[in-house]
């Protein structure tokens, strides 16, 4: 990700971002402190006004931005509340899941997190009530049950990350 | 008119224009001067309503001094925001944009001079007058129009920054050659004075900053401007008593301070206080002109105008193709460049110093009168062509293609 800073003189700074589909955020940011937020929808046009923040504003909306008060938990599913708490939720496995390979014994699922897999989708195809013997692979959905605390731990067991506590 | 009463009515115009030109969203400057023309006495002193005359506002001593102050503020944010580091990294393109601008303005400038005026010295003045865009303008105009987040504003930034120390030098020496002196000899001395001078304030601006840290070092903020202000309007009255141009000491000084660590705390503290005296001096400017004298200037103004416009055009066009914009882009840089303002009646200002001497009374007063309608129509006409740009950019790309 490319950020490019240039002078305006005698009004402040300007800083170009591209955001990767040939859009580029420009942030002009006055000697006053005022800050203006532009979108340019592509290298050659015109930058069309957001909206523009005071000093106080901007520093605000920067450190939400940033994370400081809320982080999401990164994850691709769905969940459905099957009772108070019980979830059914699906997961998807991508290519650096530690879990590739392994069969649903080996990644001892059930002991170390208390969810149940009950059903794998895999392209076009679902596996029901997928035995001990499966192996999970990349692209794989995952059918899960289980409380909310299991289903954190799973997630965390599911993309290698440390349980955030 | 009690001094007070007459002050407070002036800063109350001045209030009024403000809010007019926020609610019309146009600049304040060509407001200022018409309203100074207006409360003037050869405007609102000649008006009798229903039997009694109209009070009018005269210049006194104060709307001087606050009028020079408001020079010296102006020329000392100039070089408070000059970055030579920024020049310097940019100099190819900014050189070239700048010299371009320079050559064909200044040119056209002496030419349409020397032909309304007759004289060199009046030549001279005109082409500052016609060369110099206006900052203030322009930058504004840009933010309005959200051009300030494309890159039509590198080159037009750019090429002001070029045109402010080319403006520094220029000074320098119009206020030299004004001042005059007898023959040759007393010419070569004045204008030797000054490059003098700059030469030394150079010298402090180089070797000096860490003098002007340390003046400024640890103050609050209300130290921090009567400090800043101390030493700049000194510097300024000196220039001024030994026959300098106290805005291209004001300029250098503001340079100085850049340098140091403050120049953020200082950009900020001193602005108002830079508006409040600009506002004075383009008020003043319109108090020291007759309406009737720039009707009688008129003609000039319009063969200016004529004249002048499609330079900026075509030298702001050839500077965005300098920063290697394609034809609309650099349209838009010959556009905005047009707006002539504050630069040109410091010069005007200057001109008039020289009436009865280094030029007769009737010239200094027709250039100043001239000067005040050429940025008038000037500072209206650019805003307006930055606003319909459109049809100009279709021009040029029909013409010169998209690349």
């Amino acid at each position: 990700m490319d950020v490019i800073e240039s002078d305006l003189p005698g009004v402040g700074k300007k800083h170009e971002v591209e955001l990767g589909d040939g859009q580029v955020l420009v942030i002009v940011t006055h000697n006053t402190g005022q800050r203006e937020l532009y979108l340019k929808a592509d290298e050659d046009a015109d930058s069309e006004k957001l909206l523009q923040l005071s000093d106080r504003m901007a520093r605000m909306v920067g450190t939400i931005l940033e994370g400081a008060y809320f982080q999401p938990v990164e994850s691709e599913h769905v969940e459905t509340m099957l009772s108070d708490d019980t979830l059914l939720e699906w997961y998807a496995v991508d290519e650096t899941s530690p879990l590739v390979g392994e069969t649903l014994a080996s990644a001892h699922v059930g002991r170390e997190t208390g969810v149940t897999i009950v059903a794998i989708q895999r392209e076009d195809d679902v596996l029901s009530a997928p035995d001990s013997g499966t192996q999970l692979r990349a692209g794989d959905t995952l059918v899960v049950v289980g409380d909310r605390d299991s289903c954190e731990a799973f997630e965390a067991l599911l993309t290698g990350e440390e349980t955030e506590e | 008119m009690a001094d007070l009463l007459t002050v407070g009515a002036l800063f109350a115009a001045i209030a009024v224009v403000s809010i007019l030109a926020a609610r019309l969203g146009t600049s304040v400057i060509p407001l200022y001067i018409v309203t100074g023309m207006l409360v003037s006495p050869t405007v609102a002193g000649e008006l009798v309503i229903a039997g009694t005359d109209v009070p009018a506002i005269q210049t006194g001593e104060f709307v001087e001094i606050g009028a020079e102050l408001g020079i010296v503020f102006l020329l000392f944010f100039l070089g408070l925001e000059f970055n030579l580091e920024r020049l310097v990294a940019d100099r190819a393109r900014i050189v070239s944009a700048g010299t371009i601008d320079l050559l064909v303005n200044f040119t056209a400038g002496l030419a349409v001079g020397y032909l309304l005026f007759g004289t060199p010295l009046a030549a001279f003045l005109v082409a500052g007058i016609v060369y110099i865009s206006s900052s203030a303008i322009i930058t504004k105009s840009l933010i309005d129009l959200g051009w300030i987040a494309n890159d039509e504003a590198a080159p037009l930034l750019g090429t002001l920054v070029f045109e402010d120390l080319a403006i520094a030098v220029y000074l320098a020496i119009a206020v030299a050659l004004v001042a005059g002196g007898s023959g040759v000899a007393g010419l070569a001395t004045s204008v030797g004075l000054a490059l003098g001078f700059i030469v030394l304030l150079l010298l402090v601006v180089q070797f000096g900053s860490e003098a002007f840290e340390r003046l400024l070092e640890g103050t609050s903020n209300e130290f921090l401007v009567l400090r800043a202000v101390g030493v700049t309007v000194l510097v300024a009255g000196v220039a001024l008593a030994i026959g300098v141009s106290e805005a291209v000491a004001a300029f250098f000084v503001g340079m100085a301070f850049a340098s140091t660590s403050h120049v953020e705390r200082l950009e900020r503290l001193l602005e108002p206080v830079r508006d409040v005296f600009a506002a004075i001096f383009f008020v003043w400017i319109g108090l020291e002109t007759d309406p009737m004298l720039v009707m009688e200037v008129a003609a000039f103004v319009a063969i200016a105008v004529v004249a002048t416009t499609p330079t900026k055009l075509v030298s702001g066009y050839l500077g965005g193709r300098a920063y290697d914009l394609g034809p609309r882009r650099s349209t838009r840089v010959g556009l905005g460049m047009v707006t002539r303002g504050e630069f040109s009646l410091i010069i005007a200002a200057v001109a008039l110093e020289g009436a009865g001497g280094t030029l007769s009374a009737a010239v200094a007063g027709d250039l100043y009168s001239f000067a005040v309608g050429y940025v008038l129509a000037m500072s209206v006409l650019g805003t307006v062509l930055m606003q319909y740009s459109a049809p100009f950019e279709r021009f040029a790309v029909e013409r010169f293609g998209t690349e």
